[in-house]
Order: structure tokens, then sequence, then C-alpha cells
């Protein structure tokens, strides 16, 4: 079976600075893959170049078996993204914007009209047909990026910072058609935060840091780690994740005047 | 708490402090420095505009003194007024306000607020302007008779105060009316009335220069007073009054003229006040709509093309439609010919035909934002063409699809109203309007089309004054625009040459030939455009 993500030698450099720097990545389809890493360690930029937002340096790039470099519409009608912008616009409604992101999908008329309104349903955005996205809450704008990402069935979904600013009842939402993809075949690739989100939905985890790719694995793999007294133990992911970026606590002496 | 009260002052040094970090920081980039050469390009012609219209206008009131025609004095006053009060709703493509609600996250003092939003409010080119002519103005009077000079100085301060003032207020205000729906559609009655009144007062001014000449300087004088009844007028009369000696006069046009900056100001404050206490404008209605599920309706569909473009097409025209300054913008067309028109023994009745293709080149100068940065009001939403499966191409047809429409339909009001002012354009000048427009549509296009991609800049296309495209794309989008007007004279020029008409539309079509071909041949390469683009696109329209 084809990978649903696979990067060889990926590397982005700016200038001097390498954001990312030889990556290999291997997701297989139906995996429920987390990708972690501190603040600038390189999973934005990474996730840039694999929906095709940003060109590497160097490596390349398969989905679903496609090379996105030479195949980049292919790839593209198979995936979902929601970028970090969420890549809205915010002068159309929510119904509006469903059928126009169904259609650039290539679905027709009736099919995007009628997914459109079924997934404005699920996301509970339904109430509000005529209220421009621009005044949706922030909640409310992550779920409709979410829904527009999905509308077409991608087989691969990929999610930048998918619950940032999202409240329990909307996170709780999403986390439910996220798990109901994936037991449909469907992969998906997200960025997060959030540890302890990414320890209970995903399977897998990525962790980058300093633009290079420490740890990747099976997440109960990873989690099982070794005490000082040399016995097996299960550790959570936010202690193997801070084992593995060394995120020593920065001493707060010097703002003595926070009081 | 210690240091959240700090003083106002220090607040506004750090302002223009990060003001100046800005624009510094913008010469990093290869577009921050084009578009500092395109500043200093233009500035030069501001300049150019500043030094010699002062230049004229002082030598107008310095004749105007010296010959005692005092009357005349209103004159110039009403033409720096006008120019000053229109020209930055008329050519938004060089006006830019700049967004200062977003400095009230921080403990900003009212008093702060209020001169950021003034002062950086007036760094436009019609306040340079009219402050250079102001000053012309008072060297003119200075010069002619030196001991009006005190009063020339108190009376212009007062009347640059009062534009100053105005102009904020008025971009405060219609920027708060056109913010929600209701008071869009007032506003949209409004422009329907001003639009009828054009074609009523047409039939009115054209038997009043039908009279004879006392009897119409009778009404003229009649109408002078209400002309002193305005700030211009009172400016003028007060001046007058100094300088015949009646210094007593003068002070109730003074006195006037002070009270109207004091109403702006009650105006402005009211507006400002309400912002800094968080009532801001949004071009969405926060109603709430709360009626069950409506059924999604079906998309629109272009015959002939691809599902995407359809799409594409229609997101656009529901952005133009809830974007409220692009449609006033759009009846500008009808504006200028109006304001071009002096009745029809006036400047232009001789030569109205012409007024169609002018009218057309104007329609097409007024779209240089949407045209020439054509996802700038996308926004981040940029991304989702970049990562949805439809050939970069196809989004641009679709784009240009959407401001043919626009372009078309604000030519086709034009006819409407020409036909109503003077008489419906000929068939000569018809087709020659088309064939001037099917070279300069195309042409304009292209270049649009390349632009949007190597220069964007996200605008705020809901907004008042935030429409400006980059500085590189205008002055850019300009050359072309002058390119195409220029080759539109000439054809006029072969026309009379030749002696008919149709053999400058002939040459159009020739160009014609060569620009949709151009057209054609850049959209293909589009997708390799934006390809290589892409990084930039994303980054420079995701930005806040």
């Amino acid at each position: 079976m084809e990978p649903a993500i696979l990067t060889e030698g990926l590397t982005r450099r700016f200038g001097d600075f390498t954001a990312v720097d030889g990556v290999h990545l291997l997701v297989v389809p139906g995996q429920f893959y987390g990708f972690l890493g501190p603040n600038g360690a390189g999973k934005s930029t990474t996730i840039k170049m694999l929906t095709g937002l940003m060109s590497p340096t160097a490596g390349r790039i398969q989905i679903l078996g496609l090379n996105l470099a030479t195949h980049p519409v292919e790839v593209k009608r198979q995936i979902g993204v929601v970028p970090e912008g969420m890549a809205l616009f915010g002068r159309l409604t929510g119904s509006e914007y469903l059928n126009f992101a169904g259609r650039m999908y290539g679905l027709d008329r009736d099919t995007a009209a009628q997914r459109a309104a079924e997934l404005l349903d699920f996301m509970q955005l339904s109430d509000q047909p005529k209220t421009l996205i621009t005044d949706y809450s922030h909640g409310m704008q992550k779920k409709l990026a979410m829904a527009a990402a999905v509308i077409h069935g991608p087989k691969v979904l990929f999610l930048d910072e998918p619950f940032e600013g999202v409240d329990a009842v909307a996170s709780g939402t999403l986390k439910s058609m996220l798990q109901r993809m994936t037991s449909h075949g469907a992969t998906i690739f997200l960025t997060s935060h959030v540890l302890e989100i990414v320890e209970r939905l995903c399977t897998h985890v990525g962790i980058i840091h300093n633009g290079r790719l420490v740890a990747q694995g099976p997440i109960d793999e990873l989690r099982a780690g070794v005490s000082a007294g040399g016995r097996q133990t299960k550790i959570t992911l936010e202690e193997f994740f801070l084992q593995t970026v060394g995120g020593a606590n920065k001493e707060a002496q010097e703002l003595s005047w926070l009081g | 708490m210690a240091g959240v009260n700090a003083a106002t002052g220090e607040q506004l040094r750090a302002i223009a402090r990060l003001r100046w970090l800005l624009f510094v920081n913008s010469l990093r980039s290869v577009r921050g420095r084009l578009n500092l050469v395109s500043r200093s390009i233009a500035g030069l012609f501001v300049v150019a505009a500043g030094v010699g219209g002062g230049i004229a206008v002082g030598a107008g009131a310095w004749a105007v003194m010296m010959e005692n025609r005092l009357v005349w004095l209103a004159g110039l006053f009403w033409l720096i007024f006008l120019f000053w009060q229109m020209f930055p709703v008329m050519a938004t493509a060089l006006t830019q306000n700049v967004d200062a609600s977003v400095l009230l996250r921080f403990p900003l003092k009212y008093s702060a607020y209020f001169l950021v939003r003034l002062i950086y409010g007036s760094m436009d080119i019609a306040t340079a302007l009219g402050l250079c002519w102001c000053t012309g103005l008072f060297f003119g009077i200075s010069i002619a008779r030196w001991t009006l000079i005190p009063w020339a100085l108190l009376i212009l301060v007062i009347f640059v105060a009062f534009n100053l003032l105005l102009a904020r207020t008025v971009f405060a205000w219609i920027e708060h009316w056109l913010s929600t729906r209701h008071s869009r559609e007032i506003m949209g009655v409004i422009f329907l009335l001003m639009m009828l009144s054009i074609q009523v007062s047409g039939p009115v001014l054209g038997r009043f220069g039908s009279r004879p000449s006392a009897q119409r300087l009778r009404v003229l004088s009649k109408y002078a007073v209400v002309e002193r009844a305005f700030p211009p007028g009172l400016a003028a009369a007060a001046l007058s009054d100094f300088a015949e000696g009646r210094g007593q006069g003068a002070i109730l046009p003074l006195a006037l003229s002070v009270g109207y900056v004091g109403l702006v100001l009650v105006l402005l404050d009211r507006r400002l006040g309400r912002q800094y206490r968080g009532d801001n404008p949004s071009f969405g209605d926060k109603r709430q709509d709360l009626s069950n599920l409506a059924a999604v309706r079906r998309g629109w569909r272009l015959p002939l093309f691809p599902t995407s473009v359809s799409a594409v097409f229609e997101k656009e025209l529901r952005y133009f439609s809830r974007s409220v300054p692009m449609l006033f913008t759009m009846i500008m067309p009808l504006v200028v010919i109006f304001v071009m028109w002096g009745g029809r023994r006036g400047l232009l009745s001789s030569q109205a035909q012409f007024l169609f293709p002018i009218g057309a080149a104007y329609s097409l100068l007024i779209m240089t934002n949407i045209v020439y940065n054509s996802f700038g009001g996308d926004g981040s939403g940029v991304q989702f063409f970049l990562v949805s499966p439809v050939p970069f191409r196809q989004v641009a047809l679709a784009k240009n699809l959407a401001q043919l429409s626009v372009f078309l339909m604000d030519v086709f009001i034009l006819w409407i109203g020409i036909r109503f002012i003077y008489r419906p354009p000929n068939l000569r000048v018809s087709i020659f309007t088309f064939a001037w427009c099917l070279f300069a549509v195309p042409l304009n296009f292209s270049a649009g089309n390349l632009l949007s991609i190597y220069s964007p800049k996200r605008i705020d296309l809901a907004t008042f004054g935030r429409q400006r495209a980059s500085e590189a794309t205008i002055l850019a989008s300009l050359a072309v625009q002058i390119t195409g007007v220029g080759l539109g004279a000439l054809a006029i020029y072969i026309g009379k040459l030749a002696s008919t008409l149709w053999a400058g539309s002939f040459m159009l079509f020739g160009l014609a030939a060569i620009t949709i071909p151009g057209y054609v041949l850049l959209l293909q390469r589009m997708d390799r455009f934006a390809l290589q683009r892409r990084e930039v696109l994303a980054a420079e329209l995701f930005r806040t």
C-alpha cells in the first residue's frame, strides 16, 4: 500500500537559516498523525510544504503515491487543508463559502449545496445563515474552515492547529468528525500545541525540533519510557515531549517586578 | 499599574516611532524598496502640482487683489475646498486612510487617539496640495497688499482647519453609516436621488444658460448670498471686507467660519469618541437571524465556463456588492461628467460626444484597486486558491470576468447618464468607445493580473479609504492607463486627420488584435507565475 504521506530529505532554507532540515516523514493511510514541536521548530513550514503552499529547497514529497512537485492538481484534489490563516473569505456567509469550496473541489452545484447544508447543520452553524464569516467567532470560523476542508471527502486532511481557540463543545464536534474520518480510512495530519488532545486522538506522532525530525512512531511506543531503576514505565506524551526537545523551565527570577 | 497611564506625548512619540520602524522595515523587501521608488516618483508629481498650483493660485489671488476684483476671491477658495474634499473620494486609488483603531488595545488617551486619527488621516495628497495652494493664496494676497497679512493668515488658518477636520469627519461618518445594512440602503437611496437630480438639473441649467447675460448676473448675485453662507464663501467675504477697510463687517463671516470649524469638530469628536469607546464599524451586519435551517441555495452557473470559474465569479460579485465604498466609486464617472459639464453652452458641450469614451476611460481608471490588486481583498482566503485543485489561470479568468461585468455595468450607467444629460452617443463614437475598450481592457487586465501576483497588498474593500494598492502597483497601473488613454487620444487625432473617426476606431481594433492574444497568452502562464510567487502571495495577504 502506498504511504499517505512520504517525504525524503525535506529541507527548507530561508537565506542562512534552515527551518526544516532533511525531514523523512512516513504516514500510512488511516493514521491519525500528530506533528509536534516547540514554537519555531518548523511545524508550519513543513505543513505548508506538504500542502503546496511553499516549495521545498530540497527533498521530495509524495502524497498518496503522487509526487507533489509534478502532480500538484491531482494531489490537491485528494487532500483537505485547514491552514494557519484558515483561508476564509470573510465577506461571504458560511453557506456561500461552503458552496464555493465544494465547487472549487469539483462537486456539482446540487451536491455542493446539499453537503454545505449538512456540514452547516453538523457544525451547528446553520442558525445564522445570513451572518458574514467576518462576524463569526474564532471557534465558529475554525469549524467552518474544517467543514470547507472536508466537503469533498478528502483522503488526507492537513490541519494546522485545528483546536486553537475552539471551545470544549466545538472541540468535541470536531474530534468526533475526525475520528469518524479515520475509521473510514482517511489520514489525518495535524499540528497542535495541546498535547492532551494529541495524546487522546492521535495514533502516531512525529516531533520536530530545530528543523529536524527527532522522534516518530506509534504514540504508545514513544510513551514507553525507562525509569531510573531500569524498569519499563509508561510516561505521558508531555513528559516524552519535554525529554525529547529539552524543555527546561526558565526561572522567572529576573521578572521580579511581576510580583 | 505603574506606567499604564503613560503621558500622551510619550504615546504619540511611540506611535510616530512605530510608523517610522514600519517604514524602515518595509525597505528590507524588494517590494518595499520598489514602493519607496514609486512613492518618490509620485512625490515629485505631488510637489510639482503643489508648487505649480500654489504659484497659479497665488498669481490669481495677486491679480484679484491688484485689480480689486474681490468678488473672484470666492472662486479660489471654492476651488481649493472642492478639490480638498472631493479628490479623496473620487480617487480612492491614490488615497489611504490609516486604520488607527488597532491602537485602541493600548491605554491610549482619547486626546491622543483623536490627534492620531487627525494627523495620520491628513497625510494624503489632497491635504498636501490643499496646504500648498493655501500657502500660495496667502503669498499672493500678502504680496499684493502687505497690510492684509495678519487677516489673511487668520482666515486661512481657519479655512485650513475647517478643511482638515471636514475631510476626516466625512470619512469617519461615511464609514459608520455604511457599516450596517439598513444605513447602506438609505445611502443607496441617496445616491439614486443624486443621480436623478443630475438628470433633472440638466434642463434647469440649460434653460438658465439661454437667458440674457444681465438676467444671468442677477440670478448669480442671488445665489452668491447662498454661496457666502458656506466656509469658502465666508473666508472670501471676510477677506474682501478687510481689503475694503470694513473690519467690522468681517466679524460676522469670521465668527461663522469659526462656528463651522466648531461644528465639524463636534461631529468628528462624536464619531471618534464612539469609536474610542468601542463602537467600531464593521462591514458585516451583526444581525442574529435565528430562523430555522435555510436550505443552501445552489451556486451560479456561467455557461461555457467550468464550475470553478463560476464559483469564483459568484464569490467576486458577492464581494463587490458588499463593498459600499466600491459601489460608491462606481458612480463617480457620472459625477465627473456632471462636474465637467457647464451647461449646454459649457466647456464640453461642443465635444459632448466624447464624454462617452472619456467616461469609459475613467471607469477603467477607478477600477485600479480591484484590477491591479485583485487578491488584496481576499486576505488569507488566497491560501484557499493555492491549496485548491483549481488552476490559477481559472481563478484569474473568473476575477477578470467579474471585473469586466462591473466595468460594463458602469459603462452602461454612463451611457444612460450621457443620454439624459446630452443626447445618446452616436454610432461612430459608440463604436470608437467599444474599440478602445476592446484594446484597453485586455491591456489593463494583463498588467493587473501580473501586478496582482507580483505586488499584492492586503486591502479592506469594506472600509472607506482602505482600498489602496501598493505604491509600485499604483505607479505601474498609472503608466499602463496613461498609455491606454494616450493611444486613445492618438486614435482620435488620427480620426481628425483622416476626417473620419472610423480611422481611429480601425487603429484601436488593430491594437486590440495585439492586446487580446497577449492577454490569453499571459493567462495561460498564470499557473507558473502563481507557483513562483505563492509564498509571497500567502505571506503578504495573510499580514494584518
